[in-house]
């Protein structure tokens, strides 16, 4: 064991300030967890980003955390905006990656016999795969310019999708920051032909049915019942998020020497909150955002679509609504209290999700008794799970939590394992119906390529910051 | 159409090794001289994202990248290279790599290949970026290189 941990309580563990570390770190983690990182070089980018100017309170991981570049993926750190930085390597290149979960008045017994039928449908109308594109006519350079700024609204008000769904979006699914003058004509490039796809990796679509209630308060404000049939889109802003990762950290790499910001890993380059290249970054960066959620919203529209022709019903049987949509790559300027002290502050979600209390105002009214809606996929043979923001994370995580299982097996590693076996076979003999384009990504995404998303998930149960509330079984998935 | 020589199985197997991460593609790339070591991270890059032996090469692009070291030049190139699959589709299954050193480093590389075909090409991953993770590259004292490059996948 790391001599520089110390054990704080059941959940949490503590990384002790050494060398650079301005703050500790703190991991949320079981024991078994944390023995599963062993050798795992996470819990050195826990520290590293403990370096960085104006960090508040501690570098924080999530019992999914795992290595990534720069930041850890599962990783949360908040900045003061008068002393503090903006580091794109502490959102990551998929930008506003995050989750949309669908409800519908369907029951398990509605789709019976179907799933083939519609994964069929999904795969065939929601364009997924590497560089997938072609949702719908590809826009001109004024079109995605308005799409940028107005994000999820643009997908409603071109008629994908109800003025509603934007109310149960983060942020209303736009940040207000968004500048297309930050963009660049690549970042345009990359992003004219690919709103409304899937994408490939990590990313699905999901059939699932509603197998347990653990919150049935919170259930009912959610609309979930068991036994109902639900939808989870996984997917982000596509090139375009990522063209605009690529853009600014090559302006944070001389922003940080013009700075004379000391960090351990070029892959963190970044620049205090009050800097111009910051801003721009923030504006470029809420452009993107704002792309994935209209991306998100122009997908469920397409599901919708699906659905009702595969199981050949009318909007009215189907009664799909927006359940949540939350982020988990993101950077947000919000305002958090400690110690009687309230304060703006830069909070970076790299891999981990937004977690806020109920009674919090920027929660839909139908949820601010029960708190936010928490989505967190799991592996596409286990479950995924819906939990709910607390007060707790508000106190000890600015308001943030896991965000999925985390990987455990390299991708070599999982298509090793995956040797002489048909992953369709045994999703399928497990009851799950998956269509995928590539044969190696459902090899690289086997379900044992992950930590057990039940464990990450009970982990942030016990400590108080995000219980459960629903377990989620997929029926059908489609991955890119 | 300026020809290159088409990449062999023995060149991939000279050309890089995949070394352990739990979600990423981190590289180690070998060249017996720098131009090489280019065009190895070339290889390594349309070896992830494609099954090489169905890329025919009847089309050419040149790209361009510097950088102020070696590392941060391989990095351009292959992000230089990824922004062209992005948006053009193009995949190569051979490279001609000149270098011209100095400050900063300039590679220019005639990739030789062609555009996607979705019904011809099996695709394997979606290299979202070329990191600068961990991004190193050195010579050895025989004029041989050997670099680390992490893509994002």
């Amino acid at each position: 064991m790391d001599a520089t941990l110390l054990r704080i309580d059941e959940y949490i563990w503590e990384i002790r300030p050494t060398g650079g570390m301005r703050v500790p770190g703190r991991i949320y983690a079981d024991a078994a967890l944390l023995d599963a990182l062993g050798s795992d070089q996470s819990l050195s980018q826990v520290r590293n980003v403990a370096y960085l100017p104006g960090i508040r309170r501690y570098s924080l991981a999530m019992p999914d955390i795992h290595f990534g570049y720069g930041f850890p993926i599962g990783g949360v750190a908040a900045f003061g905006v008068d002393d503090g930085v903006v580091s794109p390597g502490g959102v990551g290149y998929d930008i506003n990656c995050g989750v949309r979960l669908l409800a519908t008045d369907l029951t398990r017994a509605d789709v019976e016999g179907t799933m083939k039928r519609v994964v069929d449908q999904v795969f065939r109308d929601v364009p997924s795969g590497v560089g997938s594109h072609g949702a719908i006519q590809k826009l001109d350079r004024a079109e995605l310019t308005r799409l940028v700024v107005r994000g999820a609204a643009w997908a409603v008000e071109h008629g994908f999708g109800h003025p509603r769904d934007l109310e149960y979006t983060e942020a209303e699914g736009a940040l207000p920051d968004a500048d297309p003058d930050a963009l660049s004509d690549r970042a345009f490039q990359r992003g004219l032909d690919q709103v409304g796809t899937l994408g490939s990796g990590n990313h699905f679509l999901e059939i699932q049915v509603v197998d347990e209630i653990f919150d049935p308060v919170a259930a009912r404000a959610f609309g979930l019942f068991e036994g109902q049939i639900t939808l989870m889109v996984h997917c982000g802003s596509r090139g375009f998020g990522y063209q605009v990762c690529e853009d600014y950290l090559g302006v944070m790499a001389a922003a940080t020497s013009r700075y004379g910001i000391e960090l351990p890993d070029r892959q963190l380059a970044c620049a205090p909150v009050t800097s111009p290249e910051a801003e721009r970054y923030l504006a470029a960066m809420a452009c993107a955002a704002n792309y994935a959620w209209a991306n998100r919203q122009m997908i469920m529209h397409l599901v919708e679509e699906a659905l009702m022709r595969a199981l050949s019903i009318g909007p009215r049987d189907l009664g799909l609504r927006l359940v949540y949509d939350v982020a988990h790559n993101i950077a947000k300027i919000e305002e958090h209290t400690h110690d009687g002290t309230t304060e703006l502050l830069c909070v970076h979600r790299k891999g981990a999700t937004r977690a806020f209390p109920p009674g919090h105002p920027e929660l839909p009214a139908a949820y601010r008794e029960v708190g936010q809606p928490v989505l967190i996929p799991g592996d596409m043979g286990t479950a995924s799970f819906v939990c709910r923001g607390t007060q707790a994370a508000m106190d000890q995580t600015f308001g943030s939590t896991c965000h999925g299982a985390g990987r455990v097996l390299s991708r070599a590693a999982a298509t090793k394992r995956s040797q002489g076996r048909s992953i369709e076979r045994e999703l399928a003999a497990a009851g799950v119906t998956v269509r995928s384009q590539g044969r190696k990504t459902l090899q690289e995404e086997l379900p044992e390529a992950y930590k057990d998303v039940e464990e990450v998930v009970r982990v942030m149960d016990g400590a108080g910051i995000s219980p459960r509330v629903a377990r989620l079984r997929p029926l059908g998935v489609v991955k890119g | 159409m300026e020809a290159c020589r088409r990449w062999t199985p023995a060149d991939r197997a000279a050309a890089y090794r995949v070394l352990d991460h739990p979600a990423d593609l981190w590289l180690e790339l070998y060249g017996a001289r720098l131009p090489q070591l280019f065009e190895h991270g070339l290889l390594a890059l349309y070896d992830n994202l494609v099954a090489l032996s169905g890329v025919r090469l009847t089309a050419s692009r040149t790209v361009e990248a510097q950088g102020a070291s070696a590392a941060d030049a391989l990095r351009a190139l292959l992000a230089e290279a990824l922004f062209l699959f992005d948006t053009e589709g193009f995949l190569a299954a051979g490279a001609r790599v000149t270098v011209e050193a100095g400050a900063p480093i300039t590679v220019r590389a005639v990739l030789c290949g062609e555009p996607l075909d979705r019904e011809r090409h099996e695709l394997l991953a979606e290299v979202k970026a070329v990191t600068y993770h961990r991004l190193q590259a050195e010579a050895h004292p025989d004029g041989s290189w050997r670099a680390t490059v992490l893509l994002d996948v």
